[in-house]
């Protein structure tokens, strides 16, 4: 029986971690591919394996969001980024200069040494799990709580529609 | 735990490789998609971080609005990478 429950776990956290470095990968590939076409594809695992991740966290809490992540940011968004890509095949990416990549480097590497600074005492703190999600309670909460953002969401994404309608109609 | 941890930790690594990617880019296309590492990076560390402090509707909520709107930015954006396009012959940027 624990060896049963061992073995899953290690099972589980191995799949976390494969996960991660095919994420880190994907990025990585993002940023170093020379054709932007294959950034693009790229960007698609990257939405897959985030999306995995996210469900893996909590499937019970958290299952719900990954659907939706894969549906809309893989499904529309990086679709949509790697048409747009096809218009511009073809196009040279110019090596970046020197002094860029290093100062991005070590501005990176400092970001993310403050972030895991900063976090350290909250994660320390931390034993709780997350309960499961009620699609009723999420409906609730949104109808209730951000009725605001969601006015603002709808006639943002009506102007971006409106938007791309003007932008292929011109000549 | 161990699992948030993971995670967590490659939330803060995607958010250094997208910030290589931003700063060290002259494409607008390349500085595009890096933006977008950073968002799924974002994303990520907010899940992590709920995760470890047990809340569940936050980080849904949140992220809803996050993806819905990286939709409208994306659309943007990139009408105005065509325009650019139009006006320069050339998506390089100086």
């Amino acid at each position: 029986m624990y060896l049963t429950s061992d073995v899953s776990s290690y099972l589980y956290e191995g799949v976390t971690v494969l996960l991660a470095a095919f994420a880190i990968a994907s990025a990585i590939t993002i940023v170093k591919q020379k054709v932007v076409l294959y950034s693009a594809v790229a960007l698609a695992f990257l939405g897959f394996s985030t999306a995995a991740l996210i469900a893996l966290l909590s499937p019970s809490a958290y299952g719900i969001y990954s659907v939706f992540h894969v549906l809309l940011y893989v499904g529309a968004t990086v679709t949509f980024i790697a048409l747009t890509i096809v218009l511009f095949r073809g196009i040279d990416v110019k090596p970046s200069p020197s002094a860029g990549v290093a100062l991005g480097v070590v501005i990176a590497v400092l970001v993310a040494v403050v972030t895991a600074i900063l976090i350290y005492p909250s994660v320390q703190a931390s034993s709780t799990v997350p309960p499961a999600l009620s699609l009723t309670e999420l409906a609730n909460q949104l109808l209730d709580a951000y009725w605001f953002p969601i006015i603002v969401l709808i006639v943002g994404l009506i102007t971006t529609v409106i938007e791309a309608l003007a932008l292929a109609r011109r000549r | 735990m161990l699992v948030g941890l993971i995670v967590l930790s490659t939330s803060i690594v995607l958010i250094a490789i997208g910030l290589y990617g931003l700063m060290s880019s002259r494409n607008i296309i390349r500085t595009l998609l890096s933006s977008e590492i950073l968002l799924n990076a974002s994303i990520l560390f907010t899940f992590a971080l709920s995760y470890l402090n047990g809340l569940t509707y936050p980080p849904v909520i949140y992220s809803v609005f996050a993806i819905s709107t990286a939709l409208i930015e994306v659309v943007v954006a990139f009408a105005a990478v065509i325009l650019y396009f139009r006006s320069k012959g050339s998506l390089e940027v100086d």
